[in-house]
């Protein structure tokens, strides 16, 4: 049996949040040979080799069919998949690394606010300078699909490797594509966002190459990886909530789920169970109060570290999609 | 050798006179007389001595079957008989056979064939920088040949052949490289007839070449956009559908979308609505917040205060009636044999305007000509969609394909562009008609139909 290549980002932001998003997850990450090396492995599960890799190094060969599983942005992969590339699937979002690929465009065109008018826009700017408009930006296989999607064909793409949003200003190109995570850069360059203008909400995620490098691959070990890492991630934006069930409601169930998507741990809880409920961590305060209005209570909230389900998703879309392979 | 030579020129009439066949020099014919014909003129002179039936010794351009066309410096290419016999069909006195260029400007040829190709195509920087792509077809070089000639509106006939590059996927059984020949009629006139012209010597070297059964499918695209444009309804409307018209499936959105009573979420669209363009235009640099010797990014002031002026307009109108979107569905329903598209064409529009008659009578004309050329048009289908997947042509198009070659019969076309020399130049507006020919897929055609 061989070993699993697992490749990690080795610089950066996004490395510091995967550090510790393993450790939050109680993975220990050893470097083989001291701390400079740029491979490594994980205490205690064996037959998981680490490659330390930039985050478009990973996705690169990911779809190339290169190395089994890698942490890289969901951005990076859509860009990378050309029609030679070899099937990568999405095992698990890690909750880091969240931005959007956006379009903006001038503040001044007053006349734009959706992809319509975008669409309107470009022909007409066709027409009146006899050249397509000029969209820079880095992610171009992301655009040409989300443009062609959307019916936008009166375009060029200008190719930007960094400070893609000065380029309007500077004259190299009338609107750009561009990823941000709040927005501020785009802003303080005197662009807009479209509101129909989000073409990928992208975040780190462990990816894995649908392959026959699996053949030989031992994958107790990764299943056991996988299953401690979907719980970590299922766990990091969910909050518990706890109380006694001291009154009968037939709609409880459903309108916890209805308006905050909680779910009851057991199932449909009997008169005087202690009910243990599963909600996303930013409906927290709201579903508490819902509860005390309708006269539950105390409730008493904690955050949980992992939560374990019977069957991992992530290991599951693994298995299945090494089985097809 | 260089006997035989001057007896060439001398039965063609004399140095004077050859040197005005070729367009050179009379020193240069005086040269060849001495040193012998340079290759590049040995198709040239090899078809005229055949026009004027002039009987040539095989010696003197070699084995003129085997020879390669001459190109220019370049390492000679080995042609097959295919390709030199449908070559020697295209190259004639009246299109000279040039020799475009291979690598292009990536951002002309993107301008011009849209984004939808990019991933079709070789695109790379050059030491210096400059992006470039390896041509994916010969008519933009051509485009450009006649442009570096320094030529603007003079019609100039050219003949081309040479490989052009469009990438396929690793798993597409389509290849990456192969040759194409072709004709391109750019500047002058550009009447009718030239159309007529482009399609009878393409189709005339296809059945020299040896093709038995050739189809023909035609269309014209200006038909679409005579009939939009005498539509009463908003310009933007017309625009739009203009635009849309290459994909279908946006297409049938849009005319859905207009049909609807809608809403419009800009404010600024209604608080136009009651201003002259000047106050418009004053108004849109308030909104926007410059003051008199700014402009805006990207688009002008007028650029953004004439849309607001449409989608004002747009507002207080009806959505489109049902009769008018099955008008625009009907038409470009029609897909028939050429002469019963056309009936269908007369009785669907007769009366709407006279502009559509004219029209439709040019085209009615354009049929009547190519039957009368002894084509057979029986297997062939004139449609109104025709070239709406390629956002190329502007009127005139026709494809020749082979129903031998089964799903993938096309093995050719052409029609009219006349934005093409427009849009590589960006200033001239200079009509062309063109059309190219896959060799190997002619050549993969005459060896399928002999071998049944």
């Amino acid at each position: 049996m061989s070993s699993l290549l697992l490749a990690l980002p080795s610089k950066g932001r996004l490395h510091e949040q995967m550090n510790k998003f393993f450790d939050s997850a109680g993975l220990k990450l050893s470097r083989s040979g001291g701390k400079r090396t740029y491979s490594g492995f994980i205490e205690g599960i064996e037959r998981i080799e680490i490659l330390y890799l930039s985050a478009s190094e990973i996705s690169n060969e990911l779809l190339k069919g290169n190395i089994h599983m890698g942490i890289t942005g969901i951005d990076l992969i859509e860009e990378g998949r050309t029609p030679a590339s070899k099937k990568v699937v999405l095992l698990s979002k890690l909750g880091f690394g969240k931005a959007n690929v956006v379009i903006a465009v001038p503040n001044s065109w007053i006349d734009v606010e959706s992809i319509k008018d975008l669409s309107e826009v470009a022909s007409e700017f066709r027409s009146y300078n006899n050249r397509r408009m000029r969209v820079a930006t880095k992610f171009t296989n992301i655009t040409r699909n989300f443009f062609s999607k959307n019916g936008i064909s009166n375009y060029r793409l200008v190719d930007s490797a960094g400070a893609t949003e000065g380029s309007p200003s500077a004259g190299t190109s009338e609107i750009i594509v561009d990823i941000t995570e709040t927005g501020q850069t785009i802003e303080a360059n005197n662009l807009k966002i479209l509101k129909d203008g989000t073409m990928l909400r992208s975040e780190s995620c462990i990816f894995s190459t649908v392959d026959e490098i699996w053949d030989h691959i031992d994958l107790k070990p990764v299943e056991k990886f996988l299953r401690i890492v979907s719980a970590r991630s299922e766990a990091m934006d969910k909050a518990e909530l706890s109380f006694d069930y001291t009154k009968e409601s037939s709609e409880l169930e459903i309108s916890l789920y209805r308006k905050f998507k909680a779910i009851f741990v057991k199932g449909t809880p009997d008169l005087g169970d202690s009910v243990s409920l599963i909600a996303p961590l930013s409906e927290l305060t709201s579903c508490s109060l819902y509860l005390t209005k309708m006269g539950y209570g105390p409730v008493r909230t904690s955050q949980p570290n992992f939560i374990y389900n019977r069957d991992s998703i992530s290991w599951n879309i693994l298995r299945e999609s090494i089985k097809r392979a | 050798m260089i006997n035989e030579t001057n007896k060439i020129i001398d039965s063609l009439g004399g140095t004077g006179v050859l040197a005005k066949l070729l367009g050179v020099n009379l020193s240069a014919v005086s040269n060849y007389r001495k040193k012998g014909f340079p290759a590049r003129l040995h198709y040239k002179i090899a078809s005229l001595c055949n026009e004027k039936g002039i009987s040539i010794n095989e010696k003197i351009f070699g084995n003129i079957s085997r020879i390669s066309l001459p190109i220019d410096s370049r390492p000679i290419e080995v042609l097959s008989e295919t390709s030199i016999n449908i070559m020697e069909n295209l190259v004639s006195e009246e299109f000279e056979l040039i020799d475009p260029p291979v690598l292009v400007s990536a951002d002309k040829v993107l301008d011009r064939l849209g984004e939808n190709i990019a991933d079709r195509l070789y695109i790379f920087s050059d030491p210096a920088g400059t992006r470039l792509c390896l041509r994916p077809d010969l008519t933009i070089p051509t485009c450009i040949h006649y442009l570096n000639n320094g030529f603007n509106g003079e019609k100039k006939n050219y003949a081309y052949h040479g490989k052009v590059f469009q990438f396929h996927s690793p798993t597409s059984s389509e290849p990456n490289e192969f040759s194409q020949a072709g004709l391109e009629s750019i500047g002058g006139d550009s009447s009718l007839d030239t159309e007529i012209e482009i399609f009878y010597r393409t189709y005339n070297s296809l059945k020299k070449a040896g093709i038995k059964e050739l189809n023909i499918s035609m269309g014209d695209i200006s038909l679409f956009s005579v009939l939009i444009d005498i539509l009463d309804i908003p310009v933007i409307w017309k625009d739009q559908l203009k635009t849309k018209f290459w994909n279908d499936k946006n297409f049938k959105l849009l005319l859905d979308d207009l049909s609807i009573k809608k809403k419009f979420d800009n404010k600024l669209f209604y608080k136009i609505s009651d201003l002259d363009q000047e106050m418009a235009e004053i108004f849109v640099r308030d909104t926007i917040g410059l003051s008199e010797n700014q402009s805006p990014v990207g688009r002008s002031i007028k650029e953004i205060t004439e849309r607001l002026m449409k989608k004002s307009q747009e507002i207080n109108t009806e959505p489109l009636s049902k009769n008018t979107s099955d008008l625009i569905r009907d038409f470009l329903s029609i897909s028939d044999n050429p002469s019963d598209a056309i009936k269908k064409l007369k009785s669907i529009s007769k009366n709407i305007d006279s502009k559509l008659d004219t029209k439709i009578d040019n085209v009615s004309e354009r049929i009547d000509k190519i039957s009368s050329l002894k084509i057979d048009l029986k297997n062939s289908i004139f449609s109104l969609e025709k070239g709406r997947t390629v956002e190329y042509y502007t009127g005139f198009l026709f494809d020749y394909n082979c129903p031998v070659l089964g799903d993938k019969a096309n093995i050719g076309g052409g029609g009219r562009y006349d934005d093409l020399i427009k849009s590589v130049s960006s200033n001239l507006d200079v009509p062309a008609v063109g059309a190219a020919l896959n060799l190997e897929r002619v050549e993969k055609v005459i060896a399928m139909e002999n071998s049944l």
